[in-house]
């Protein structure tokens, strides 16, 4: 465990620091207020503190007053070490956010067990985070694939349009369909069914860039939003993703499945200013033609050609997914 | 140690307490005599100035150092006669500084000596 000491006294820090490193605390000791507080504002900063009240410049309370003003870091558990005795310094102390404090001369063990007491703050601090990122995670993923769930995609694929518009460039949105997903279903099991998905989404990752994002859009379509996608790759981008999926059989517990993917690609470029949704709906369109096209192909979005195969008499859903 | 606990009258150490705050770590015991004995000169030093030119506000801030180090490493009364400095030149009692003073140079005498006993004597 790590820790800050911060005295003025060379003798006293020193003595702190031995004591510290005899309990195996990793010790970094600075000899005043401002050093202090420069190293707790560090990201990567010790989480305990023993800092000595009285000190020129910035005191152990004003140390604690400027670590307490932030609140995007983790906590840092703060000890004053003090040779006051009067009630009110204490409380004044205690005030600035300080969590505890200690008379000097400090007896070891008494330090050390204060010292423990601190880190188990910190531990229950951590795990209180830890819960708050796996509901956060929870909130915003699907849970079978771990990719962005819908809410969430279709909030990055909206941000990213203003954003290409803004900065004048291009964002692609590829809407691909496992083709045949159903029969794989109806004929191996749900069992089977999830792990299908779960490797379309792995390949789905795999075939992007860090920045792109993946989305499950709804049962067996996934939205991806290429960022700052040239429009004359966006093609190539899509053709693939569509081999990640078909070139390896998928290896399942009823063997290996042969699996492929239709899909739609949009070019922000092409569209002009328009809503994330109106843009959803003509990429649907464009998956739809690459389903009746014959499936496991890529079609492009395109002003004119889009529209007459969503006058098509039934919803793609049902008649070719 | 029994000779320097004789040689000197009015500082003396608490050897034990001393000690055990090191750990009896002797190595470590070298190191805080050599810092005090290479600050304490120059706190006294600043001490006395401010006493001298009556800056009540450096006079606390001195002694309270004083008192924190002598207070480290087990010298009890002179500890106690820093503090009651450090109370005193933060109640703005100027004119009893002087005999304050004394008094604490009075509780420091031989101190420097003793240290440097128990120096030698760590040392072997």
């Amino acid at each position: 465990m790590r820790i800050l000491i911060a005295d003025d006294d060379a003798l006293s820090r020193r003595l702190l620091e031995k004591t510290l490193e005899r309990a195996n605390y990793e010790v970094t000791a600075v000899e005043d207020g401002r050093h202090a507080v420069e190293i707790l504002s560090k990201p990567d900063a010790p989480r305990l503190a023993l800092l000595d009240w009285m000190m020129p410049e910035l005191d152990g309370p004003g140390i604690c007053r400027e670590i307490r003003k932030r609140r995007d870091q983790g906590y840092v558990y703060i000890i004053l070490l003090t040779s006051k005795e009067s009630k009110e310094d204490i409380v004044a102390g205690l005030e600035s956010g300080a969590d505890d404090y200690l008379v000097k001369p400090f007896d070891a063990e008494e330090l050390k067990a204060r010292l423990r007491t601190g880190e188990r703050i910190l531990h229950l601090e951590n795990r209180l985070v830890e819960a708050r990122e796996q509901m956060r995670f929870k909130a915003t993923h699907d849970p079978l694939t771990s990719l962005w769930n819908r809410g969430v995609i279709m909030d990055l694929m909206g941000r990213e349009l203003v954003r290409s518009q803004r900065e004048r460039g291009c964002t692609a949105a590829l809407l691909g369909d496992i083709d045949h997903f159903k029969s794989v279903n109806d004929t191996h099991g749900h069992l089977v069914g999830d792990q299908v998905l779960g490797e379309v989404a792995r390949r789905l990752l795999l075939s992007v860039r860090s920045y792109d994002f993946v989305g499950r859009y709804g049962g067996e379509e996934f939205l991806i939003v290429l960022n700052n996608c040239r429009p004359d790759s966006a093609i190539a981008r899509a053709e693939e993703i569509r081999k990640a999926i078909c070139t390896r059989p998928i290896q399942t517990d009823a063997g290996l499945l042969g699996i492929t993917m239709s899909l739609g690609v949009l070019l922000s470029s092409d569209w002009g200013r328009r809503p994330a949704d109106e843009l959803l709906r003509e990429v649907d369109a464009a998956l739809y033609a690459a389903k009746t096209a014959g499936r496991n192909c890529v079609r492009l979005a395109k002003r004119e050609e889009p529209r007459e195969v969503a006058s098509a008499p039934q919803p793609a859903a049902e008649r070719f997914r | 140690m029994n000779k320097a606990n004789r040689s000197s009258e009015a500082a003396s150490v608490n050897l034990s307490e001393l000690l055990a705050r090191v750990d009896n770590d002797r190595a470590l015991l070298c190191e805080l005599l050599s810092i005090f004995k290479r600050e304490f000169p120059d706190h006294l030093q600043a001490l006395r100035n401010a006493v001298a030119g009556n800056d009540a506000d450096q006079a606390a801030r001195v002694s309270h150092t004083l008192k924190g180090m002598l207070a480290n490493l087990a010298v009890a009364k002179a500890a106690a006669s820093a503090s009651r400095l450090e109370r005193l030149a933060r109640a703005g009692e100027i004119s009893s500084l002087g005999g304050a003073l004394a008094g604490f140079e009075k509780d420091v005498q031989g101190l420097l000596p003793e240290m440097e006993s128990y120096l030698a004597e760590a040392r072997l």
